[in-house]
């Protein structure tokens, strides 16, 4: 037998069989907005010109679009990875939130601490901040069976409350307008990769944290473990897989994550902690994670994608007036496109 | 005593005034759980539910329009969520999920196509309190119960309803058997996908519904953020009242109290800081969970598909 | 007397994905016979039973009753057309009453209230006259599995079929038990009924039925009145040429007339001791009674008992899954109350869980994922906790054609095996590893005659090279056949063990209903 011939074949064939249901249902998903927008009167072709290219137009496009993406990224693995337990993470935005509390307490308390100190201190606060917000549902899941959907989204409403009362009663900026903290200690922020448009040395974080987990979840044993148990929890345990510490795991890890990003956010970007910086990352990292069928190799492309969509609809509002809420139906129903796509190959 | 009677009474007819959306969302939820189907679009639904009927009201100018277009928009999005998992056989999570995030979108998106984008919001008139003649004269139970919006008492009315319907008919006996054992009930004659398109599509009325009610009884007006929680909080108050439509309507009253508690001691002060307040339902929420999954037993099939046609592996 | 003819499917075909399961099918019964269906697993039996009973659309063939051609699209058009069928798998709402189980999905006379007593009362007279004792008030979960199956055939005479169809109606039935059932068949024909048995056991067509029609692989092989075949004849029937029925395990004793012809009787060490063995489930109620017994070297040791007795709990006991309460089970010199899972089987323990689906099998993974379940850490397989996808790959390469595991490739998700397939998966990963002990629970549940003969081959290898067997199994052939002593559990207790040589049905049928050997 050709061997080789075969296997380069099938692995193209492979390829095409995973990318073409994706293009298709981008397709499909632009199509059914596109009539929509028609409908209400808008310049078709112009929005989705502006929604697709604005990204890469202009250098200041593509690094809005970079710096958009990482949180994305972080938080859809946030959710991936104890999807891959079989537990759902809707608690992303609370686990960030609370991540950039931790990073900005540290940030602010040690202001005075050097870069290499003050800086890693910060984002392990982040880290760690975020993976005890999400320990505390993934302990009352350990020890009451508590279905960890309702509890981290629980913990997403408690977080509001917190960062509310962080920004405008222990470190207030009496100068800001919105609720806002002083800003962190110089040696707390993330140096620049590029100064002007600037794009700081997150992104290179990102990605290895990326790489980190396609590695943890797909080559290694604790991995397999954690997706054994995602698979079949009860096959799992009746073969030796400590399950219950798998759920408890990766919800932490995924808190971890989501707790990364808030700190990113916080030593990247802001350099403070602002009411509201969780933005809308946890709907779009749930729309990222699913439409990458939780696999975690995939996660950072559609990241990439949707954050390239979210750059191009806020293009769209400022210079069409369509709300930017459109583009969240297009993604809505790419996810769903993508969805259908399995129904159809299941046929 | 003189001052507390009145004070009780005032607390207590906030609390009932409150249930309404908890109630409503919370049976859309068992409805469809005890055929099996676990809706987790809530919040969205909700959201839409507050959005439409508000425009409803303020485009039309009346109340009744308002309604309508939330419980349509509702009857749509379970009928999607049907048709995706029980003709499409598709995950249900993730389909609820998908429901959510459209919902969310278009509920912003209508909006902002008719209001767009003003200095004031504008405002709708609130929903006109119904008081029924002779049993609103009752000392202190009249006031609580029956000086209430007809919401309130649609309700309460629909709840024991819906307790007869599942447990004293034939209907319900089949509605229930096929959230329990669907092949069984399939081998049987029961129609397991019509029963699962009904109370999805019923179920999503009933959070429409339960959305239209914030814009229409708080606030005449519609905020993105206006559901706060209490689409998932309804989840919860299913499970606290264990998927029967009787405890989750005495459940409700506790959490729609300690929504009303939190505001209360806000207005009141008690240096306690109001962030900390504002926590208290979902706070009070995870409390509960604590007891519901210890005690409950959730419909044996809930959140699973049926395939008559797939081969039993065993 | 002249039958005349009920029921009649012509040319049925039934294809699922790229398998055909029914090809060309024809199928008469007649009236007042027990008609029955012969067949190894994967025959097509259940598969035709469906079609008829509305469950599975057939892709061509027709069904005729009293001559006339009917189509029935779902079990509600078979209801209404006075067919039932009693399922190999209960279903039955847990939670509900024996009444609501059988009255559900009938017009209720109870409205409105939903007392349900008249229906009560008419069930009541049902049991009585078909001699199927059930008291209709009973929740469902609180009956044994023999009571369980007597609802399942009210239910039917309570809608007034015309045609039964019983699916491997015995199963979990003690030998009385099957004796009880055979007499209620017999008034249920009396009375104008007509049935279709459904079985893969020889001696039960041969006991009871009038009529026998054998499939094998989707297809027709053999129809014929009980008095004109033999047991020989229908063993070649069903396995046709592919098996050397002279050298199978499995017809040993219908070829030779012996029991078996393999095995010896040395044993040697003690390799599993449990004493005093006290275990609880989840929910805090007692699951095994102070067990005592051990498996030596080169020995089978049998476990009968009817499902649900506890030996799902018997088997995780020994396997370090659930917990034990009491008393000690040492394995191979390891302290199992001390032992991880994952050492036990490291440490030379392998174990085939009955229900394959629900606690062996990892549905959305590869079947290289699967076939390593349990030995992720194994050196073999991983370095330093990293996973050596090659070697695993090729390993699993190799047990897929050592083990005839049909699919595409090793890469390829495992919910689109087949259930004998993923049978065969387990079988792959117990046997894979070398092991001195072996716990096998309905081994060969689901496979077709070819492969239950090569899992009963594996196990005598197994023992000729000197490891012990726990073989635990509803069937009680099976167990006569295999094992060198057998122990009969009833509600989580050992009632006691018999050494080959003093195997005899009606004994352990006895001690399956919780009759202590002695009394």
């Amino acid at each position: 037998m050709t061997d080789t011939n075969i296997s380069t074949n099938s692995k193209a064939k492979a390829i095409a069989a995973i990318v073409l249901p994706y293009l298709l249902a981008i397709l499909a998903s632009f199509v059914a907005s596109g009539i929509f927008i028609a409908i209400m009167g808008f310049n078709v072709p112009k929005a989705f010109a502006t929604i697709l290219f604005t990204s890469f137009r202009t250098p200041n496009g593509f690094i809005q679009t970079l710096l958009k993406f990482i949180p994305l990224m972080l938080q859809a693995l946030a959710f991936t990875v104890p999807l891959a337990a079989g537990k759902f993470n809707i608690g992303g935005e609370g686990q960030l939130i609370v991540g950039g509390i931790g990073a900005t307490a540290v940030g602010i308390i040690f202001a005075d601490l050097p870069l290499p100190i003050l800086l890693p201190l910060v984002i392990l606060a982040g880290v760690i901040f975020g993976g005890f917000w999400a320990a505390i549902p993934a302990w009352l899941l350990y020890r009451f069976g508590i279905n960890e959907i309702l509890t981290t989204v629980m913990m997403n409403f408690v977080s509001f409350g917190l960062i509310d009362y962080v920004a405008t009663q222990i470190w207030r900026d009496p100068a800001a307008g919105h609720p806002t903290t002083i800003p962190i200690g110089a040696g707390g922020e993330l140096p620049m990769l590029i100064s002007s448009p600037p794009l700081h040395s997150g992104i290179i974080l990102a990605i290895i944290v990326a790489v980190g987990v396609y590695i943890y979840t797909n080559r290694t044993s604790a991995g397999y473990e954690l997706i054994a148990t995602g698979a079949n929890p009860r096959a799992s345990k009746v073969y030796g897989i400590n399950t219950r510490k798998m759920f408890l795991l990766s919800l932490i890890i995924g808190g971890g994550l989501a707790g990364l990003s808030g700190a990113i956010e916080v030593a990247g970007y802001q350099h403070r902690l602002i009411e509201g910086l969780q933005s809308n990352f946890l709907l779009l990292g749930l729309i990222i994670g699913l439409i990458a069928k939780g696999d975690n190799s995939a996660v950072p492309f559609v990241a990439f994608f949707i954050a390239v969509l979210e750059i191009g609809a806020s293009a769209m509002q400022r210079t069409m007036m369509i709300p930017v809420e459109m583009v969240f139906i297009v993604e809505a129903l790419v996810l769903l496109f993508v969805l259908l796509s399995d129904v159809i190959r299941r046929r | 005593m003189d001052e507390f009677i009145p004070q009780f009474v005032g607390f207590a007819r906030l609390v009932v005034l409150a249930i309404v959306p908890f109630v409503l969302a919370s049976q859309g939820t068992m409805l469809g759980g005890r055929t099996g189907l676990f809706n987790v679009a809530q919040e969205g639904i909700m959201l839409l539910g507050a959005s439409l009927g508000f425009l409803g009201a303020y485009l039309y100018g009346g109340l009744g329009y308002g309604v309508l277009l939330a419980v349509f928009s509702g009857a749509i999005a379970g009928l999607a969520l049907a048709y995706f998992t029980t003709t499409l056989k598709m995950n249900q999570f993730v389909i609820g999920l998908a429901i959510f995030f459209f919902t969310m979108g278009l509920s912003t998106l209508f909006y902002k196509f008719v209001v767009g984008v003003t200095l004031q919001p504008p405002l709708i008139p609130t929903l006109q309190d119904l008081p029924i003649p002779v049993l609103s004269q009752i000392p202190v139970l009249g006031e609580i119960f029956f000086n209430q919006n007809s919401m309130v008492y649609f309700a309460i009315l629909f709840s024991l309803f819906l307790y007869y319907l599942l447990y004293k008919t034939s209907f319900g006996l089949k509605l229930r058997a096929v959230g329990e054992n669907p092949k069984a009930a399939d081998s049987l004659g029961v129609n397991v996908d019509r029963m699962r398109y009904f109370t999805a599509i019923v179920g999503g009325m009933l959070m429409g519904l339960a959305g239209a009610y914030l814009p229409m009884v708080y606030t005449g007006t519609f905020t993105a953020g206006m559901v706060q929680g209490r689409g998932w909080i309804a989840i919860a108050l299913t499970f606290f009242g264990g998927w029967s439509p009787g405890l989750i309507l005495l459940g409700s009253l506790f959490f729609a109290g300690v929504e009303v508690l939190a505001l209360r001691i806000q207005v009141g002060g008690f240096g306690i800081p109001y962030q900390f307040l504002l926590m208290l339902p979902y706070l009070a929420t995870i409390l509960t969970m604590i007891f519901a999954f210890k005690w409950i037993k959730a419909p044996a099939f809930l959140g699973q598909n049926y395939d008559r046609e797939k081969r039993s592996l065993s | 007397m002249t039958k005349s003819i009920v029921l009649q499917m012509e040319g049925i075909r039934k294809v699922f994905g790229t398998v055909v399961a029914l090809d060309d099918v024809n199928l008469q019964l007649n009236s007042k016979e027990i008609h029955g269906l012969l067949g190894g697993n994967g025959a097509g039996k259940t598969t035709l039973m469906n079609v008829l009973f509305g469950l599975y659309k057939p892709n061509a063939g027709k069904v005729e009753l009293h001559g006339e051609k009917v189509e029935i699209r779902s079990p509600k058009d078979a209801i209404n057309n006075e067919i039932g069928m009693v399922h190999q798998h209960f279903l039955q709402v847990d939670s509900y009453t024996v009444t609501e189980n059988i009255v559900l999905g009938t017009e209720l006379k109870s409205w409105p209230t939903l007392k349900l007593e008249v229906e009560a009362d008419q069930i009541r007279a049902l049991s009585e006259k078909f001699g199927l004792a059930v008291d209709p008030d009973t929740i469902m979960s609180d009956l044994p599995i023999g009571v369980r199956q007597k609802v399942e055939i009210l239910k039917a005479l309570y809608r007034g079929v015309e045609v039964l169809i019983l699916d491997e109606p015995t199963t979990n039935l003690t030998p009385q038990e099957v004796d009880d059932l055979f007499e209620s068949l017999r008034v249920m024909v009396d009375e104008g009924l007509s049935i279709v048995f459904i079985t893969h056991k020889l001696r039960e067509v041969m006991s009871v039925c009038d009529k026998i029609t054998v499939l094998r692989d989707g297809q027709n092989v053999l129809t014929e009145d009980r008095e004109n075949v033999t047991e020989k004849s229908l063993v070649k029937a069903m396995v046709g040429e592919g098996l050397n029925v002279e050298e199978s395990v499995v017809f040993s004793s219908v070829v030779s007339g012996a029991e078996t012809r393999w095995g010896a009787s040395e044993f040697g060490e003690p390799v599993v001791k449990v004493e005093g063995l006290h275990a609880q489930n989840e929910d805090s109620i007692v699951v095994i009674k102070d067990c005592t017994f051990e498996v030596r070297q080169k020995e089978i040791l049998g476990v009968a008992g009817v499902a649900g007795n506890g030996q799902q709990a018997l088997a995780e006991c020994l396997m370090g899954v659930c917990p034990i309460h009491q008393g000690s089970v040492i394995v191979d010199g390891m302290n199992v109350s001390e032992t991880e899972t994952r050492d036990l089987l490291e440490g030379g323990v392998a174990y085939i869980p009955q229900d394959r689906l629900l606690d062996g099998f990892l549905p959305t993974a590869s079947v290289a994922h699967n076939l390593i379940l349990g030995y992720q850490r194994n050196q073999a397989y991983s370095n330093k906790g990293f996973l050596d996808w090659k070697i695993i790959f090729q390993s699993a390469r190799q047990q897929i054609d050592e083990y005839t595991i049909m699919t595409p490739s090793a890469g390829d998700v495992a919910a689109n095996l087949s259930g004998g397939n993923i049978q065969r998966v387990m079988l792959a990963r117990a046997f894979a590893h070398p092991s001195s002990f072996l716990i096998a629970h309905n081994p060969t549940r689901g496979l077709d005659i070819r492969s239950i003969d090569f899992v009963y081959k594996k196990l005598f290898e197994r023992k000729e090279a000197g490891a012990a067997t726990l073989l635990i199994s509803e069937d009680l052939d099976e167990l006569f056949r295999m094992c060198d002593r057998i122990a009969t559990i009833y509600s989580g207790e050992i009632v006691g063990i018999l050494e080959k040589g003093e195997f005899d049905k009606y004994e352990i049928g006895r001690m399956m209903s919780g009759v202590k050997a002695n009394d």
